[in-house]
Formats: structure tokens, sequence, C-alpha cells
């Protein structure tokens, strides 16, 4: 019994410590909150400006990734720091869901290099 | 007067020249051939970076200012991911115009 509650316990600390990895953010809500990215990445994640990145269908994993290395100045960009330091892990994550979710012109290498 | 209109064509041909350099692209071809060190962690869908892990990100596509900027960000240590730095700091500032006009040419399926 006593080895059962232990077992017990035991996996619900680990399904707690799971839940946040596999938390999925939620992209009608990224959309409202992603209203301050649209001057320069567009609302359809597709920058007009080339010195922006496309984000349109980049993935949820690398969005989120940068977002918190610009918050936590890991990458340096003045803008993008003011832009992130007032994001929760949260927002960050409807944010990365939105416009990862987003038709894309963006692809992997595959097929275009040399020899391919 | 003749001279004078002969030194204004000449000066109207240096700018013409001068900002035909300012504007020089990258050599499409070249970044193509370029490209093939990036395809072992850019070129298979769904590859993550390790320590820390995540996507290692799409590129192909991506737009051409910002790929010139990321890289010599990477070369001048701006961004410190180490095997990108590493990869940057191998590249001229003429490769790294190919590279992106390359990969910002790539149309999408």
């Amino acid at each position: 019994m006593k080895r059962a509650l232990t077992l017990l316990s035991f996996g619900m600390a680990l399904a707690l410590v799971a839940a946040p990895l596999l938390a999925a953010g939620n992209p009608a809500n990224g959309k409202t909150k992603a209203a301050a990215c649209f001057a320069c990445h567009g609302a359809d994640g597709n920058a007009v400006d080339p010195q922006y990145p496309r984000l349109a269908g980049q993935y949820y994993g690398y969005i989120q990734q940068v977002l918190h290395e610009y918050k936590d100045g890991r990458r340096s960009n003045p803008i993008m720091k003011g832009f992130t330091a007032t994001l929760s892990d949260q927002d960050i994550e409807d944010i990365a869901s939105y416009y990862s979710s987003l038709p894309t012109k963006l692809d992997t290498l595959q097929g275009h290099v040399q020899g391919d | 007067m003749i001279r004078l209109q002969l030194f204004g064509l000449a000066t109207a041909a240096v700018l013409l020249v001068c900002s035909g350099a300012a504007h020089a692209t990258g050599d499409k071809a070249n970044g193509r051939t370029l490209v093939y060190t990036c395809n072992g962690c850019h070129g298979v869908p769904g590859t993550d970076n390790a320590y820390p892990q995540y996507p290692v990100p799409k590129i192909a596509g991506q737009n051409e200012q910002y790929l010139i900027n990321a890289l010599h960000g990477y070369k001048s240590g701006d961004r410190t991911h180490p095997t990108m730095v590493a990869q940057a700091q191998s590249l001229s500032d003429q490769e790294i115009q190919d590279i992106a006009a390359y990969l910002s040419g790539i149309a999408s399926k």
C-alpha cells in the first residue's frame, strides 16, 4: 500500500513536470497578442521589408526559442528585447503557435542543394 | 560649353557605376554550391538542435537582408550559437551575399 502511494505520487510529480512541456499555445490568442509584431513581420507572417524575417510556417519550437533568447538577452537586438520583455511563457507559446500555423513560403534545404 | 556637358555626362556615368556597385547582389549559382554545408542541419525536416532542444529553422525562402544580417551577427559574435559562429566565420562577405541571394530566391511549393 505504501509502495503504491509512493509510486502514485511519483507518477503525479512526473505528470506535473511534463504538462508545461506538452502544452500547446493557442493560435487565436496568439493572433491578438501578436498585433504589435504586424508592422514589421506582417499579419500573414511574411515581412515585406527584406531586413525582417518571415515567420509564417516557421517551426513552433524555433519561434519560442528565439523569443526567449531575445527576452533574456542571449540574442541581442534592442527592438526585439523591448517587444519580448513583457511576454509571459504563455504569450510566447500563443504567438509562436499563431505564426507557425500560417501558410508558409519557407522550406528546409531538402531538394535545394547541389546534386539534388 | 561642350566641355561642361561632357563633364556632366562623365559624372553621371561615374555615379551610375558606383550605385551599381553599392547594389551588387549575390551570385545565386555560387550560393547554391555554398549551401551544401548547411544541408546537414537545415536540410532535414524536423532536425532538432541539441542542448537546448529546439527545431533547426527553415531558411529556404527567408528574406535576403535578414539572412545577411543573421550571418554577419554570427560572424561578429553578436549571435552566439557555436556551430553557426564557426560556419559564418569561414564565409567572406561576398559568400554571405551569395548564400542569401540563393536562399531568398527559392520559390515555395
